[in-house]
């Protein structure tokens, strides 16, 4: 059922039982086109109808009215512009800063702050009172990852309601009441869960920072740019906040089908895998010594190229076997199935091994790989089958995408597996225990160095693009293996060609069904499911 | 030892001198528990509900709503449980009339509660008693008891199908655990702030089901209406607020305690004629009608009504009869630094504008105590509560905004000698 209502002169169609905030929230035009402003109302938290900013003024109701938590009906007049809205949010902005600190120039809210954004929008610039400000302390460890500085604090109790109906965790309450109130963790049990951060990230103020951001970076250095999670298989949408091409942070990105606006902790660290030391820098070959030296790309092709020959000579395709990426995007997947098709190999000869870890109920995934789901939906086989040929001899190469195939969920770092073999050709993102070993290594770039689509846990598509370029030369897994496919002469790899994502992703629905209409430039920046899939 | 009553005694006090009132024995000598007996076995709960209306019985409270019309708000053929709640909360300043009832009448107080439940069909009523109130709370728990073995209460009542249980829950003393959601979220086991409504606890009320909350003095009327009608009822008091109800007189008077008159006796009739007028022959400079929370009136006004709808031409109201008499010594403006440091330390802190500004009024006020006030501040202090006003979750800010309104509508004059004179003209006996 749906009830019409009028805002500033508009017609709007909406949901019945919304709020009017929900209501405009659904259309997509709260904050954008309709200005209503709010700090206690969070589309994905219960309603608390405490700040009281979000007034606003309905036909035939005597007082204002609190957008938050005013249901529409059939008819609905409402007045976001009006003289007596203007005067209430003047009112409630100025009770607001009567006593915050206005420390600004040392708050890493600012910029990107509501109490900033709104005092200027709705505020008015000067302050009537002379009145001390309440002194409270500016520093409070609420948890392993979350500061508070009481001080800056406006109450509007999100993080008290994100604690109990998010993670269900409820480490947060306010103490004491009326101007005495503080947000606080009970004693003994501090703010600790896998959630913790998203905290700071609906904080409106600069009341919770998050202890890895806090200092790093002003915000308005940086550009926050659209992107997916590699943490795990639920694609959580992101922003990441890069400067100085550098990524600085990960914040959840709202996508209403995937994360709503939440990212876990561990999936909002993973930011410091891109930047990370132990990053594969160039390409490297083992040479006579025994020892991984740098190397030109050309260089490793040969060499790559020259173990898969003999490889193939000596015992045909079955003599290569193949790991393909839960990490490396559909395109690159999409060039592996051509290099594997090329040789002769079917795709399902491939075998895709997935680090696991924990999950929950609520976005943590227990694959640990971005793109999982849609190595397997390319038609990649298990990892066992192509182990097993790898400890039996008839596999003469390994060549591993992203795999750190001696890793515990693997081979457990039980190098005599890989005795029989004559080769390991690596594509790898960082440094791992199969790099040590490896006789080629390509270093590859990161899901977020590239353009490119993840399917996430759900099978729904979505897009990646290069956040940040790497400081040393990497690849695409994909442009690797075009390269490799050259050097061997493959069918179909006769011309040299230049990697284009745009155009290998046009072709995925091509080849495949499932991606029938979906490719980089059609998922947009929330995602497509897989034909047959409802994510 | 009777207690010793000095003050003009109607139906609701009439025994409170006698202290075998407050057994189940002397409740029943003069006609105890036959209100309750002939609601719930003569009389269908919507009759009840109409007689109520009928008999115009307002709310004792603070806010004077309609109590019929209350009852009539519960929802009716549904299964969910329903529940009464007594507000024995008593924490407005300046109001102690439902100790008296409480400690005084309890049998009373408990006939009432059986009728209201019989008339909204509750099963259960929580009688949320303020946390210092003791005495109250002991007499209370007696007079529950009693009231259990002789069959008033429990299965069965009196002998019909219908069964009731009281229970006694003792508040953990907060102002704002009187607001009656406020009350709810306490009575719950959680902090004492007031829930956004709608909806509202008839529909969903403590623990979630309907619920209807009541003033102690609300209840203790109720069976004087069915025993004697709502004619006669509303034969008492004025046309708009009939029947009686307790006035707490204190301050500058010289017999300060609780009056049991009708609605609408003036106030110059209570503090003078009742109350003995001011001691040392002093003038009256202000009162505050209702309770702190209530708008103060000048000297000139006594002439008032105590009732609604003539208080509210005055700008104030009757709120919960708690009568605060100033004379002509006392500073307004400690006045109100009394008050806002009161609302400023309970405001339970949810809403912006109260919690913000129930905290820079006090401020503005200690400040021009003080003799630091500045040119502007009076319009500041009118400006801060005119945007308390209306616009939060309870009427705490309203509550907090009013007297500070009511003393600069009255007596401008105090504060801008302390403006003029940068410190108080009042002697310096009194500190805050």
């Amino acid at each position: 059922m749906t009830v019409r209502i009028t805002v500033d002169g508009a017609a709007y169609e909406v949901e019945e039982g919304r709020t009017l905030l929900q209501a405009l929230d659904d259309l997509g035009v709260l904050m954008n086109g309709v200005e209503v402003p709010h700090y206690c109302w969070h589309p994905k938290l219960s309603i608390d109808g405490s700040c009281r900013l979000c007034q606003v003024e309905v036909e035939g109701v005597p007082k204002l009215q609190i957008a938050c938590d005013t249901r529409v009906t059939d008819g609905m007049v409402v007045h976001t512009k009006s003289e007596r809205v203007r005067k209430a949010r003047e009112g409630v902005m100025e009770l607001l800063l009567v006593n915050h600190p206005l420390d600004c120039p040392i708050c890493d809210q600012a910029g990107e702050c509501k109490l900033q954004d709104y005092a200027f929008e709705y505020g008015v610039q000067h302050s009537r009172s002379r009145e001390p400000r309440r002194a409270l302390e500016k520093r409070v460890e609420l948890g392993p990852t979350i500061v508070l500085d009481q001080e800056r604090c406006i109450l509007c109790r999100r993080c008290v309601r994100f604690c109990r109906e998010v993670p269900g965790t409820g480490e947060l309450v306010v103490e004491n009441r009326g101007d005495r109130s503080v947000i606080a963790a009970f004693p003994g049990a501090p703010l600790d869960n896998d959630y913790s951060m998203n905290v700071a990230d609906i904080c409106p103020v600069g009341a919770l920072t998050t202890k890895d951001f806090r200092f790093k970076m002003r915000v308005w250095f940086l550009d926050e740019l659209p992107g997916v999670c590699t943490g795990c298989s639920a694609g959580c949408n992101i922003h990441a906040g890069v400067a100085n091409n550098r990524v600085y942070r990960y914040v959840p990105r709202r996508n209403d089908a995937v994360n709503e606006t939440w990212i876990c902790d561990a999936g909002r660290m993973s930011y410091r895998e891109i930047g990370s030391a132990s990053r594969i820098h160039h390409p490297q070959v083992r040479g006579a010594d025994g020892r991984l030296t740098a190397a030109g790309l050309g260089d490793a092709l040969a060499v790559a190229a020259a173990r898969l020959r003999a490889a193939i000579e000596g015992g045909g395709a079955e003599a290569v076997a193949v790991l393909a990426s839960p990490h490396a995007t559909n395109e690159d997947l999409l060039a592996l199935r051509r290099f594997l098709a090329a040789l002769g190999a079917p795709p399902e000869s491939a075998g895709v091994a997935v680090p696991t870890g924990a999950s929950d109920d609520l976005l943590l995934r227990e694959e640990k790989a971005a793109n999982a789901f849609g190595a397997r939906a390319l038609g990649f086989g298990g990892a066992d089958a192509v182990i097993e040929r790898v400890r039996s001899g008839a596999a003469r190469v390994l060549l591993a995408l992203g795999h750190d195939i001696l890793a515990p969920a693997h081979l457990r770092g039980d190098v005599s597996a890989l005795a029989l073999l004559d080769g390991v050709i690596l594509l790898d993102t960082h440094r791992s225990a199969l790099e040590r070993i490896a006789h080629v290594v390509f270093p590859a770039r990161h899901a977020l160095e590239k353009l490119g689509t993840l399917t996430n846990a759900a099978g729904r598509v979505q897009r990646v693009q290069p956040v940040v370029e790497p400081a040393f030369a990497a690849w695409s897994e994909g442009e690797i293996l075009l390269r490799l496919g050259e050097a061997l002469a493959l069918p179909g790899f006769e011309e040299p060609a230049a990697w284009d994502p745009h155009a290998v992703s046009k072709s995925l629905g091509e080849e495949l069904p499932a991606f029938a209409g979906i490719d980089v430039d059609s998922v947009g920046h929330e995602g497509l499911p897989l034909r047959g899939e409802s994510a | 030892m009777g207690l010793k009553v000095p003050h003009t005694t109607n139906y609701l006090t009439e025994h409170f001198g006698d202290d075998g009132f407050v057994s189940l024995k002397g409740y029943e000598a003069q006609g105890g528990y036959e209100a309750a007996r002939k609601a719930l076995t003569r009389m269908q709960p919507e009759k009840l509900i109409e007689l109520v209306k009928d008999s115009g019985l307002q709310g004792r409270g603070g806010a004077g709503f309609p109590t019929g019309l209350k009852w009539s708000f519960m929802p009716k053929d549904e299964d969910r449980p329903r529940f009464l709640v007594c507000n024995a909360d008593e924490s407005e300043p300046g109001s102690f009339k439902d100790r008296i009832l409480l400690e005084r009448g309890p049998h009373q107080l408990i006939e009432g509660i059986l009728i209201a439940a019989w008339a909204v069909g509750a099963e259960k009523t929580f009688l949320y008693i303020r946390g210092e109130y003791s005495e109250p709370a002991r007499v209370m728990q007696q007079a529950i008891a009693e009231a259990g073995e002789s069959g008033y209460l429990g299965q069965g009542a009196m002998g019909t199908n219908f069964s009731h249980e009281v229970v006694l829950v003792r508040g953990g003393g907060a102002y704002i655990c009187g607001e009656e959601t406020g009350l709810l979220e306490s009575l719950e086991g959680k902090k004492g702030q007031p829930r956004k409504k709608p909806p509202y606890p008839a529909e969903f009320g403590a623990f979630g089901m309907p619920t209807t909350v009541n003033n102690v003095e609300t209840f203790c009327h109720v069976p004087h209406i069915v025993r004697r009608g709502a004619e006669w009822f509303r034969g008492i008091g004025t046309e708009k607020s009939p029947g009686t109800t307790i006035f707490g007189v204190s301050g500058h008077v010289v017999r300060p305690g609780l009056y049991e008159l009708p609605l609408g006796t003036s106030l110059e009739q209570i503090v003078f004629g009742h109350a003995g007028g001011v001691p040392g022959g002093r003038e009256i400079k202000g009162v505050i009608p209702g309770g702190m929370s209530m708008p103060i009136l000048p000297a000139a006004e006594l002439d008032v009504p105590m009732a609604n709808e003539s208080l509210r031409e005055r700008q104030t109201m009757l709120g919960t009869g708690g009568i605060m008499v100033m004379d002509d010594t006392t500073c307004m403006v400690r006045v109100g630094c009394v008050i806002a440091h009161f609302f400023r330390d309970e405001s339970c802190g949810q809403c912006t504008q109260c919690r913000e500004g129930t905290g820079w009024m006090e401020k503005i006020l200690n400040r021009i105590e003080r003799g630091a006030g500045e040119e502007g501040d009076l319009e500041i202090l009118l400006d801060v509560s005119a945007k308390m006003e209306g616009a939060t979750i309870c009427a705490f800010a309203d509550a907090a905004a009013w007297p500070i309104q009511g003393l600069l509508r009255h007596f401008r004059d105090d504060f801008e000698m302390h403006l003029r004179h940068h410190r108080c003209p009042f002697h310096e006996g009194f500190r805050l």
